[in-house]
């Protein structure tokens, strides 16, 4: 299976059952080992230092409070810690009040030079069967899937991003991973 | 679930793949959470588009947090143990509480210190404390490759004198081996092997009966790289791993 790219999965599984036995020490090493990627799909999501640092900390509490949930047959461990760390972004930037980039220019994070999600996915290497699903749809519906994944784009800031009304976009989203599930199971 | 209609697949699937992808809004994402905890397919779901998608989180570039953010993680997590520990304990006196996280900082301490001393063998097992019955008698220590690999997981139980390696991230060069060394005054000017750590993932225990238990509790502990076989002289002679040690939880 494809999986991320972390160097050393089988560490992270030991790490993590270090802290479900609430071992400081294995979640010392887990934070070291892990915040930064977790920050970073953070950051991606919420695009501000001071939402993502409270984030990334409610996200290590959680991990800490359900590492005995974590069940390796499942998948990964840097997925179950990066699902967790995705949704808690995404409940988080679907309560605050969007804030404009003029409005707060101070506050965004992301520099203009980070190469953007479609760009990253051509530079990829690892993404495998999945890049190769992406790209058997439409250039326009496989920038829609990518930018929501990794920057957590509502359909309604996607309408706007795409300059379509919401229920085309809706439409689009369930079409587009429709063909990307059949694309994957074959 | 006979008496309600069978949800459409088809549906279910949209559903769980938008609310990974993270395009719901706020009031549907707390609506799929509620439902995902009785609706086992739904469930199902979400976890297979969790994995379908997880690769694109390979693209995403890592971003070191501040520090401030991991002291105030610590802090709150000191808080909820000081929590839980007086609320299982009714009426544990205050001062128990305190000495007991002062003591966790100075073990804090002197793993940083240990850490520090790269170039040596470096794990302290530093308790000069006399053993008392609150005083933990596990303590781990990651030996580690940088800062953001542990490469061994070292335990102690200090009462029956039996250490624990297991190796959980360091590949075996071609012809090389790990060699366990413990140091102390006690003993002598040179580090006394303790054996090699074969080229298994399983933990490999060492019986440490030999020495006592305040040698023990005082002693240094290194792994260092050598030929396969082990250290030619006697003494380490490749590069030393060095370590963070932390006392388990009492």
């Amino acid at each position: 299976m494809q999986q991320l790219q972390l160097t050393m999965p089988k560490d992270l599984i030991l790490l993590l059952q270090g802290v479900a036995g609430h071992d400081r020490a294995a979640f010392d090493a887990l934070y070291a080992a892990t915040s930064s990627k977790l920050y970073g799909v953070i950051l991606r999501i919420l695009n501000r230092r001071d939402l993502a640092d409270d984030v990334l900390q409610d996200v290590y509490v959680k991990i800490w409070d359900r590492a005995a949930a974590f069940d390796p047959a499942k998948g990964a461990a840097i997925t179950w810690m990066a699902t967790i760390a995705r949704h808690t972004a995404l409940d988080q930037v679907r309560r605050v009040t969007p804030v404009s980039i003029e409005d707060r220019p101070d506050v965004l994070e992301i520099q203009s030079d980070e190469p953007g999600p479609l760009e990253l996915l051509q530079r990829s290497e690892s993404a495998g069967q999945l890049r190769r699903c992406l790209d058997g749809l439409e250039a326009e519906k496989r920038e829609l899937v990518v930018l929501a994944y990794m920057q957590g784009h509502s359909r309604e800031e996607l309408a706007q991003k795409f300059n379509r009304p919401v229920p085309t976009i809706k439409t689009w989203l369930h079409r587009s991973l429709a063909q990307l599930k059949d694309c994957l199971t074959r | 679930m006979t008496d309600s209609p069978t949800p459409d697949n088809g549906d279910i699937d949209a559903l769980a793949g938008e609310y990974v992808l993270g395009t719901l809004d706020a009031a549907e994402r707390v609506a799929v959470a509620a439902r995902r905890q009785r609706e086992p397919a739904l469930n199902w779901a979400i976890e297979a588009w969790e994995q379908r998608l997880s690769p694109l989180l390979d693209l995403v570039s890592p971003v070191a947090p501040s520090a401030h953010v991991q002291a105030a993680l610590n802090a709150r997590l000191d808080r909820a143990a000081a929590t839980a520990l007086t609320a299982g304990v009714p009426g544990a006196p205050v001062s128990n509480l305190i000495s007991l996280e002062n003591r966790v900082r100075r073990w804090r301490r002197v793993a940083v210190a240990a850490s520090a001393l790269a170039a040596s063998l470096a794990v302290t097992i530093g308790v000069r404390e006399t053993m008392r019955p609150d005083v933990p008698n596990n303590f781990v220590a990651v030996f580690q490759k940088d800062d953001a690999s542990p490469a061994f997981l070292l335990s102690v139980d200090l009462q029956s004198r039996n250490l624990s390696i297991r190796r959980v991230a360091a590949d075996v060069p071609d012809g090389k081996t790990y060699q366990l060394w413990i140091a102390s005054d006690k003993i002598g000017p040179a580090p006394k092997s303790l054996g090699l750590i074969e080229a298994t993932d399983r933990s490999v225990q060492k019986a440490l009966t030999v020495y006592d238990q305040s040698l023990v509790q005082q002693a240094t502990f290194g792994v260092s790289l050598e030929p396969a076989g082990g250290s030619p002289t006697g003494k380490p002679t490749g590069p030393v791993f060095h370590a963070k040690l932390i006392p388990t939880a009492p």
